[in-house]
């Protein structure tokens, strides 16, 4: 029972770690102001693109690295439709979420000329922990986590990100130039992003396929709000979430029936929505989330 | 004091400023402040002095002229430009972070001029709270604050940035009488430490008080300089305007006994659940006007949101004639007889719609049949408003938007007023609008008067409130500290019970 | 002022189009097409059946409209992929159990209201994003349905598609001079005619756009904002409800087990909606071209081999560029080409 329950932790730490990296990414991005609900597209294209770089050149670093600089140019892109073109934010987002899965299923055929999935590539080399496996990018996500909590409340470029989102007006009145601050943190917020994708293919199931993201770009968008745009709660956050994923992979695995798959499937989905209703009263959004400046 | 040239620290040189669209905002003005003065800049909306502050703040460009501070030519692309020349300007609307504390943006405004150090910053503004005397918390949030402390950390900012030459634009609109006390001791400790304030104002009483010399503006030009010593409020005022605006509003007229709007124990609390209205009774008749005084942000807002249903009453009753209507739903109230104008035009009017559904917002009965809206009749109606109220537009399909403030403000009370209420209450009915627009609102607010109905009139403009007013009541921190006749009252009383003395 | 908007109007759509097509074109030449080749095969292809390219237009439209509503008051309906899962999955049901054509619907509308409603509810009541709320009930309620069609409502002479709806609950098609046409395109089209006239004729109708376009002003005039965003996502949901109920019992009469035929409806209509520019009458329009694009799509798979998930691209590209209102504004300032509006 132990064994089981142990398992099942560590495959709750492996399922935490995307969450945790995109829902970083995303705090920045709105701590300054700008909200990006493409970043399921960019985990996407980031997954793709981290996975045909591994593939080519056999080594899994380079590809994650890729795919991060990726996720970070699909930050620029929405930054510039959102800060310098006033684009909506939202629907520029969503059409990124249809053009990435479009995108990356024309890449899965032209490439591999396969509908479903590429073949295996080399995954990153984990670390040995009592016999059981810990990915070194699930160890740099907490670290990561702290950092950016840190940077974010402790030091001046953050306190710079947070003027951009609570009164733009004011903080440039400080001098502080808007544009590329906010656009500087929608870069920064798309790298975690794509890093996260990037590990969904490379780390964790080590290959691509359709859709391999499944939604969970929109289950770090709950985490950020279930952290309250705390990077550090991010880890609790993606903890819980990947604890619900993790437990439906593995009921999938244990209770082996082909019919409930689609049943276990809906637990991290539901539970995501059941946690995000219970804890929301008491979250705080930065004031400017969202709207495009206008210099008066 | 000497006037040598040396001591100059800002002068302008046939300064202008036109827009394309024609408008001569500044025309040829030769401004001269020197170093240490308190300068008054005296004029009513429109004169043209905001423009020539942010001209010399970088802000605006000159369409011609020469400016040179400190004794040398200046060409300034933006405000940083300014503030490096070591001149900072204190707006109506000051640029602070409310969620962050004082000393956060205190370090933010730090940033720009290179400084990252917390502590550095912190030890500097102790140093300068101490040799002039402005104390603020650091480590409290600005939002926390009341606003005279607010201004204090925008002028700490100023300070911090070593700024030798302060802009304050109408420093007091937002402070309470004894905050402006305090304010002005300020500048007095301000000016001994050798910084040149500029004030700009379009109170007369202020500008003698506390300035050295007062420049006059009308219509984008300077009418005169003057040292305030010679100067005298008959004088200043002559200069300052061009005709009286004064609307001979008849008191002699007989005011019914009737009560139509009655307010009892009322008590309201804001969006943060802080006790705003503090048990507040007053009564309403018919045929009067009643103007509620005081300086925004007293309760008056949320007094008024009450009575027509916007705002949860607490404690306290609320008649209409006999009829109890406390907490009742506002499309309600509006049908049993109340308009309201509310001050912002964000609020009583849908910018992105047209004239003819803006016209629309409030007359749902008349406009509405079986749930269809019969758009025949709202045109009707919309032209009835724009004929009657002197709205200037080319269609009445064009979005609300892009009329002028004075026309959506003409719009908004010509709509309310259609509705044939008994009671009607307009707040800040002539903020921002220019003279003719002004002249016009208030006669019409005279015209309902004479018709027999309730007006509540709730004005930051203490003029406003005197020309028009039978009745006059003073709110002060939630609750209404005097109210009587308008000829029982005089400006000083009302000054002093809005700022809370008494 | 009005005809300068609509000609902005106009160049806002045909600007995005050819941003849309543009990238696409740069696209089929990387992966070593003929972008006109293309093109062509995509635009023939798509109108070659006009039943076939009606009929899809029906599903999208409607999507396009549970998209529109909620928009109109500002909140933003993504969940139409789990409203026409749940609609057609109702619909399906209770036509396998009933026989009866209305009440399969019925139900099927129902269920999509009760989504939308849901989604509102939560939203105003408890402050959760919709946009989180509906993403998770898409999945959820896509695994419900793939769930019960393969293992209760499957059929078992088919294993690649579920019960088929019997005959005395089908919706079929009428014959024109123009050919065979699906009934369920009419209707769609007298949905669309009706929210058109209860938006911008009918007292809630103002009432929602008022709450849309200025939430204090919606309060100032007595209106119920929060409730009417409750409303506008439970029409929305409606809409939803009854574009999933409408493929099943008026189209292909069965939900196939990979959900193919109902998978991508509810974002498709989102650009519908967008292209539309939000208004019913315009997504008639929008609904058409877009199902000339997802036909065409099809067509071109066939005959050049290239992948119909291209004309996914060419959608999320289009979306992205209609979300740049003000883009168009600047450029065409830029460009003086307002003087040249303004003569008109």
């Amino acid at each position: 029972m132990i064994k089981e329950f142990i398992d099942l932790l560590f495959l709750s730490l492996t399922y935490m770690t995307p969450l945790v990296l995109a829902a970083i990414g995303e705090i920045v991005t709105e701590k300054s102001g700008i909200v990006n609900i493409g970043i399921e597209g960019i985990m996407l294209f980031a997954a793709f693109s981290a996975t045909v770089v591994t593939f080519f050149t056999g080594n899994p670093f380079f590809g994650v690295l890729i795919g991060t600089v990726l996720g970070g140019l699909l930050g620029l892109v929405h930054g510039i439709i959102s800060i310098y073109l006033r684009g909506d934010q939202i629907i520029a987002g969503i059409g990124l979420n249809i053009l990435a899965y479009g995108a990356t299923a024309v890449g899965l055929i032209s490439i591999w000329g396969n509908f479903g999935s590429s073949p295996f590539v080399a995954k990153i080399p984990k670390i040995v922990v009592y016999n059981r496996y810990i990915s070194p990018l699930t160890i740099s996500s907490i670290i990561i986590a702290i950092v950016f909590w840190w940077v974010l409340s402790r030091t001046a470029i953050g306190l710079k990100i947070r003027a951009c989102g609570e009164s733009p007006h004011a903080a440039e009145a400080m001098g502080v130039n808007i544009w590329l601050v906010r656009l500087g943190s929608t870069i920064v917020g798309g790298s975690l992003s794509g890093l996260a994708g990037a590990y969904m293919s490379i780390d964790l199931v080590g290959q691509f396929s359709r859709g391999i993201t499944a939604g969970r770009g929109f289950i770090a968008l709950a985490n950020v709000v279930f952290s309250n745009w705390n990077p550090l709660l991010t880890i609790l956050g993606g903890f819980v979430f990947g604890f619900f994923d993790a437990l439906a992979a593995y009921l999938d695995i244990i209770v082996q029936s082909i019919a409930l798959t689609y049943i276990f499937k809906i637990i991290p989905y539901a539970s995501t929505l059941i946690v995000v209703t219970a804890f929301i009263g008491k979250s705080k959004p930065p004031a400017d989330l969202g709207k495009p400046y206008f210099k008066e | 004091m000497s006037d040598s040239y040396n001591n100059v620290v800002i002068e302008t040189k046939k300064l202008s400023k036109i827009y394309p669209d024609g408008v001569i905002a500044l025309r040829d003005v030769n401004f001269k402040v020197y170093k240490g003065e308190i300068h008054g800049v005296l004029g009513e909306n429109g004169a043209g002095k905001t423009t020539l502050m942010r001209i010399l703040y970088g802000e605006i460009k000159p369409s011609k002229g020469i400016i040179k501070i400190f004794g040398k030519n200046v060409n300034f692309k933006g405000p940083w430009d300014a503030i490096r020349t070591g001149i900072f300007m204190v707006y109506q609307h000051f640029s602070l972070i409310p969620s962050f504390t004082v000393l956060e943006n205190l370090v933010l405004t730090s940033l720009s001029m290179g400084e990252k150090s917390w502590d550095r910053v912190s030890k500097k503004a102790e140093k300068i709270m101490k040799t002039t005397g402005l104390s603020v918390p650091l480590d409290e949030k600005v939002e926390d604050l009341p606003i005279g402390l607010q201004q204090r950390v925008e002028i700490l900012k100023a300070l911090l940035m070593n700024a030798k030459i302060l802009i304050l634009d109408e420093p007091t609109s937002i402070l309470t009488p004894i905050e402006t006390k305090q304010l002005f001791s300020s500048l007095k400790e301000l000016k001994k430490a050798g910084i040149t304030v500029i004030f700009i104002t379009h109170k007369l009483k202020e500008a003698i008080s506390i300035t050295d010399k007062i420049t006059v503006m009308r219509k984008g030009i300077i009418v005169g300089t003057i040292e305030t010593r010679k100067a005298t409020i008959e004088k200043l005022a002559k200069m300052m305007v061009e005709k009286d605006i004064k609307v001979n509003a008849k008191r002699d007229r007989k005011t019914s006994k009737e009560v139509i709007l009655s307010v009892r124990n009322l008590e309201i609390k804001d969006e943060n659940n802080v006790l705003k209205v503090k048990s507040v009774s007053f009564d309403l008749k018919r045929g009067e006007i009643l103007g509620i005084a005081g300086v925004q942000g007293n309760g008056q807002k949320e007094l008024i949101e009450a009575i027509v249903g916007l705002k949860k009453v607490e404690r306290g009753k609320i008649y209409l004639g006999k009829l109890n209507i406390t907490n009742k739903p506002t499309s309600e109230i509006y049908s049993l007889g109340i308009s309201y104008v509310p001050d912002s035009r964000c609020i009583g009017l849908v910018q992105e719609m047209n004239l003819i559904e803006n016209s629309s917002l409030t007359h749902m009965k008349t406009v509405s049949k079986n749930g269809f809206i019969m758009w025949r009749m709202a045109i009707k109606l919309t032209k009835n408003i724009v004929y009657r109220y002197n709205v200037i537009t080319k269609s009445l399909k064009t979005k609300v938007k892009y009329l002028s403030g004075g026309n959506q403000q003409r719009l908004m009370i010509g709509r309310e007023v259609l509705r044939k209420p008994k009671v009607i209450i307009v707040a800040e009915p002539t903020h921002g609008l220019d003279l003719a627009a002004t002249k016009f609102i208030r006669e019409q607010l005279v015209k309902l008067r004479d018709e027999g109905k309730g007006v509540l009139l709730v004005s930051s403009d203490l003029d406003e409130i005197l020309q028009l007013s039978d009745r006059i009541a003073v709110m002060f921190d939630g609750k209404i500290v005097a109210l009587k006749k308008a000829d029982e009252i005089s400006l000083e009383e009302i000054g002093m019970l809005m700022g809370g003395a008494y | 002022m009005k005809r300068e908007e609509y000609l902005i109007f106009i160049l806002e759509i045909a600007g995005s189009a050819l941003i849309g097509f543009f990238i696409g074109s740069l696209l089929l030449l990387v992966l070593g097409f003929d972008p006109l080749k293309s093109f062509s095969s995509l635009i023939i292809g798509g109108l070659y059946d006009l039943d076939y390219l009606l009929s899809e237009a029906t599903f999208v439209m409607l999507t396009g409209l549970a998209f529109s509503i909620p928009a109109m008051a500002s909140v933003f309906n993504i969940g139409g992929e789990g409203q026409v899962y749940l609609g057609a999955l109702a619909s399906l049901i209770v036509a396998h159990h009933t026989g009866n054509i209305l009440l399969s619907v019925l139900i099927g509308v129902s269920v999509g209201a009760l989504v939308g409603g849901l989604m509102g509810i939560l939203k105003v009541y408890k402050g959760v994003n919709e946009v989180i709320t509906a993403i998770m009930l898409n999945w959820i309620f896509y695994y419900i349905t793939l769930y019960l069609i393969t293992n209760i409502y499957y059929n078992p002479l088919a294993p690649y598609e579920s019960i088929r709806v019997p005959k005395s609950s089908r919706i079929g098609y009428i014959d024109t001079p123009l050919g065979r046409i699906h009934l369920i395109f009419f209707i769609s089209i007298i949905t669309c005619i009706i929210t058109y006239i209860v938006l911008y004729n009918t007292k809630i109708g103002y009432s929602i756009r008022v709450s849309g376009l200025s939430y204090k002003s919606a309060e100032y005039a007595g209106f119920n904002p929060s409730k009417n965003v409750v409303y506008s996502l439970v029409m929305g949901g409606v809409f939803g409800g009854l574009s999933g109920a409408l493929k099943v019992v008026g189209f292909s009469y069965s939900i196939d087990t990979t959900m193919s035929s109902l998978y991508g409806i509810g974002f498709d209509g989102i650009g519908v909606a967008l292209l539309g520019r939000n208004n019913p009458l315009g997504i008639i329009f929008s609904s058409i071209f877009y199902s000339m694009l997802i036909v065409g799509g099809h067509i071109m798979q066939i005959e050049l081999n290239a992948p119909k998930e291209l004309v996914d691209t060419l959608i999320g590209t289009l979306i992205i560029a209609l979300s740049l209102p003000y883009a168009y504004r600047i450029i065409l300032s830029k460009f003086k080409i307002m003087r040249m509006v303004r003569r008109f």
